[in-house]
């Protein structure tokens, strides 16, 4: 794992080689993952790599490559081979600028404890003991793992970029020898928010409530979402909308509709690097300083993620949220839902019939302009009845406008939690919905 | 480096493992994307490492690291790792037995892709656009390729030493038109990066991406002022292109064995099928259903000489005349069947563990001309070129949606299209209503450069072949649901 010292070092040694404008990054990563299946760890795996890129600027000319051999000789190489190839590179349709200020952006903060309550012998002792925990009825399969990522940036304008990520995560599902099962999952980077036994409680508990589920035909339902499901819903409408880029390129159901009420009132969604419950990268992959976005302020489309290079057609700054590929545009990864006043306990509660998703599967877009969605749910779906869960229920296939439905949300939890997104984790609270459309079933 | 090699196989003997592997990997790979007539993205890439896995009184420890001057300290770390597995297991890994062998293997190419020159790549792509663009009036227009070179060194403690050098080639095109409320696109010779072989620059030139260009543009264009797919139950034949994902997604990943028992339960899910299955006569399809894993076709993007347990390439037929025959192994997942192991345990790169993966997964050629197969359709569509898809964790209940259908009525293609079809199905009732499959001279063999599967997520390249085929009564479309 390579320290900042290290890191700049490397960066500066490749610059030096360098006789154009030249942004270089260093991606330094650790992955220990245990994984275990049938109750037993199954999978036991470490991997480590250190990857460095240059992007190479002639003009309206540029050139990247990519190398993880990083010996003096290979840095040559990589740097000949890169500007080589600006010879006969077309040019594209802008001068990229350079990347003059900040000087520099650090984040140098990480949860040393990280590494020692969650290495190899911490995270195989853990699984042990909640397993242990289990009925003979019950298996328990799921991943548990430690990531230490390392960004590092430099150019030949002098810029750096040095940002420490580390984080653990733990999921599960437990199933019962008939089938049903539950779920449950938690990604952090402090280490005393990982309550590995809580999570793991909280899978069997959806597990033993999963037991004979009920069918119910496809139609009309009133959902509550609790947050992984929310989560899903919210990556795929950032993966398709809330681009600059997929604003420009026509496929984003946000397209045109900038000062427009696309959702309720009771639905605001911002991007803000620096709340503490996503993981903070200060900077993008372009250089550039991670704005706060306002993306969705009670149910008004208001800003969009730009790269360098949509800004540049658009005429304005880019919101550093570039990923340094122009074909992906700006992408914002530090996503969050505002919530509301009312516990998940409280909205089911005041609930009279609904379906209480615990997660979907396999989501994807069926209509990007439209955000019409489908998945499948999985892994805990239940009835809720006169406010309480009455039964399980056979899990079902959803195919969705967003449009339809974040229209219809009548309640937003008080209660967020951290959920996987794309990149990292988004914050967000459970959703109640009307109107919720199943166009499948599985019997 | 075999002497390197041989030190690792050493301690790991040594230290009382029963198993272990070394696999050096160093992968080249470059990728050109344009858009709109210019060039949006050029990356070369390389990477270079070693993953060493060891299995150690029957649980499982991997280590990998780029840093090939420290092969001691990752094999420690490998022995570490399996040791902690021990500490929850409750069954030992056994290893199916294999042939032993040295052996050198290299993809068939006539052309090696890097040494044709990025200027006549990026030519080709924007001489596609261009004509797309002088078709129709487009939205949008992009292009792409990809072509990878793979050298791999194997070696075992059971005294194999293979080395294989993998090329891959690929490209695609697409059209986009976009309206206020709409957006239409269409693809060549695939979506999601056109079609990928193990081949050379050959393959990308056998495409004949700018004398396709033109067809697809058009039915962008004529997409856009399409009708909406209606919804209800109608006749369908899929094309070959679509017929690969439904292949992938609801036969492929289901006969896995390693997803049969469990070991993907809390990610990319399990598989309606049991380990005893395969004893019981179990009818996946109808008559016309034939399907092979197949890793020796030429150009199959899936086609290799050795997976990464070692195991030489081999031909499997998993479903044969609609019945189930076989699933997809690796030698710790056939010993528990009581079979030696068919060839599919590769793993994404030296950075991860090898894991059951689809190599070929093929639906032989019917019988079927094109016509006959349309000359049997009453009222439905013929449904070409995939644009969603989405399956259950148990790869049961299926949704995919292809960017273009085109009318049959009356045993004829009428000649209207209509935009946005979906269609949905049970996998085993969905194979069962195939009642025609084309013939050779329609089968196509597709590349799918990512398959995700596995924690860490591993991507994998495969490949499925197809001839369009028939199903009767399939469900199409969702705005009937109220």
């Amino acid at each position: 794992m390579l320290n900042k010292k290290e890191s700049y070092a490397i960066i500066d040694k490749v610059l030096s080689y360098c006789n154009y404008y030249t942004m270089a990054t260093l991606i330094s990563h650790e992955e220990g993952l245990t994984r275990f299946a049938n109750s037993e760890i199954h999978q036991n795996v470490f991997k480590s790599n250190n990857t460095l890129e240059i992007t190479i600027h002639d003009g309206k000319k540029q050139s990247k490559n990519s190398t993880n051999i990083l010996d003096d000789e290979s840095l040559k190489e990589l740097v000949r081979k890169t500007e080589q190839n600006l010879r006969f590179m077309p040019e594209g349709e802008y001068e990229i600028p350079k990347v003059t200020a900040p000087a520099e952006i650090t984040n140098e903060e990480y949860d040393a404890e990280l590494e020692s309550a969650f290495g190899i012998p911490g995270r195989a002792s853990l699984i042990k003991s909640c397993i242990e925990s289990l009925d003979d009825d019950y298996t328990a399969s799921g991943a548990f793992s430690l990531n230490k990522m390392v960004f590092a940036m430099g150019n030949n304008s002098g810029i750096k970029r040095f940002c420490r990520l580390d984080n653990v995560s733990f999921n599960t599902v437990i199933t019962h020898k008939n089938g049903p099962s539950g779920y449950a999952e938690y990604a952090t980077d402090k280490s005393a928010d990982m309550d590995v036994t809580k999570l793991f409680n909280s899978a069997y508990s959806k597990a033993k409530a999963a037991l004979n589920p009920e069918s119910l035909e496809p139609g009309s339902y009133t959902v509550i979402l609790e947050p992984l499901a929310v989560g899903d819903l919210l990556s795929y409408m950032s993966y398709c909308g809330f681009s600059a880029k997929s604003v420009d390129i026509g496929i984003s159901f946000l397209a045109g509709k900038k000062g427009q009420q696309v959702f309720g009132e009771n639905i605001s969604i911002y991007d803000d690097h620096t709340d503490g419950n996503t993981f903070s990268l200060p900077f993008d992959f372009e250089g550039y300083e991670r704005r706060k976005l306002n993306i969705i302020d009670q149910g008004v489309a208001k800003e969009l993620a730009y790269d360098v290079r949509t800004a540049l057609k658009e005429g304005v700054d880019t919101t550093g949220h570039g990923l340094g590929e122009a074909s992906t545009g700006g992408f914002p990864i530090n996503l969050i839902m505002k919530n509301g006043a009312k516990s998940l306990e409280d909205i089911i509660k005041e609930t009279d019939n609904a379906i209480l998703v615990t997660r979907f599967h396999y989501m994807n877009v069926v209509d990007p302009k439209k955000a019409l969605f489908t998945a499948l749910t999985r892994d805990g779906l239940y009835m809720v009845k006169n406010g309480q869960i009455s039964h399980a229920v056979k899990n079902m296939r959803f195919t969705e406008s967003m449009l339809n439905a974040f229209n219809k949300v009548t309640e937003v939890s008080k209660d967020r939690t951290k959920v996987p997104g794309f990149f990292g984790v988004s914050y967000v609270p459970a959703l109640k919905i009307d109107d919720f459309h199943f166009t499948g079933k599985t019997e | 480096m075999r002497k390197k090699i041989e030190m690792v196989l050493e301690r790991i003997r040594a230290c009382g493992a029963e198993y272990g592997d070394i696999r050096i990997i160093d992968t080249i790979k470059e990728s050109i994307t344009t858009e709109d007539q210019m060039v949006a993205d050029i990356i070369d890439s390389r990477s270079k490492g070693v993953g060493i896995r060891v299995i150690l009184d029957g649980s499982l420890g991997f280590a990998a690291t780029q840093d090939l001057s420290n092969l001691a300290e990752t094999v420690e770390r490998a022995i570490q790792i399996a040791q902690a597995g021990r500490m929850l297991q409750k069954e030992k890994i056994v290893l199916s037995a294999k042939e032993i062998v040295q052996d050198e293997y290299q993809t068939p190419i006539e052309i090696d892709p890097f040494t044709i020159s990025k200027e006549d790549k990026i030519n080709l792509l924007l001489r596609a656009e261009k004509a797309m663009r002088e078709a129709a009036k487009l939205s949008r227009t992009t292009g792409s390729m990809v072509f990878q070179r793979q050298d791999k060194i194997y070696a075992d403690t059971e005294g194999s030493y293979i080395v294989q050098r993998l090329y891959e080639s690929g490209a695609g095109i697409e059209a986009v038109v976009n309206s206020e409320t709409d957006s239409q696109i269409r693809s060549y010779p695939n979506s999601s990066g056109g079609n990928h072989a193990t081949a050379g620059y050959e393959f990308v030139e056998s495409l004949k991406l700018v004398e396709n260009a033109p067809r697809i543009a058009i039915e962008a264009e004529r997409l856009i002022n399409a009708e909406q797919c209606p919804s209800g139950h109608y006749d369908l034949i899929i094309d070959s292109s679509q017929m690969a994902l439904q292949i992938h997604e609801s036969i492929g990943h289901a006969t896995e064995l390693d997803r049969i028992f469990g070991s993907e339960a809390a990610y990319a899910g399990m598989s309606f099928l049991l380990p005893g299955t395969i004893n019981d006569n179990f009818k996946y399809g109808s008559e016309f259903v034939t399907v092979v894993a197949d890793a020796t076709i030429p150009k199959g993007l899936g086609s290799f000489g050795y997976d990464d347990d070692g195991v030489k390439a081999q031909k499997t037929v998993l479903i044969d005349k609609g019945m189930l025959k076989n699933y997809q192994t690796s030698r710790d997942t056939a010993s528990k069947i009581g079979q030696l192991s068919n060839g599919t345990n590769r793993a994404d790169g030296w950075s991860n563990i090898p894991i059951v993966r689809m190599t070929n997964i093929n639906l032989l050629p019917g019988s079927f001309e094109l016509d006959e197969l349309i000359k049997g359709i009453d009222d439905g569509f013929y449904l070409c070129t995939n644009k969603s898809w989405s399956i259950d964790d148990k790869r049961l209940n299926f949704q995919f949606s292809c960017e273009i259908a085109h009318e049959i009525k009356n045993g004829k293609l009428t000649g209207k299209i209509y935009k946005n079809p979906i269609y949905t199905g049970i996998t085993p009732k969905f194979w069962g209503s195939c009642d025609g499959v084309g013939n050779e001279k329609h089968w196509i063999l597709y590349g799918v450069p990512n398959c995700g599967k596995g924690q860490p997520g591993q991507v994998a390249h495969v490949g499925h072949g197809s001839a369009p085929a028939r199903f009767r009564n399939v469900k199409v479309g969702v705005e009937d649901v109220k």
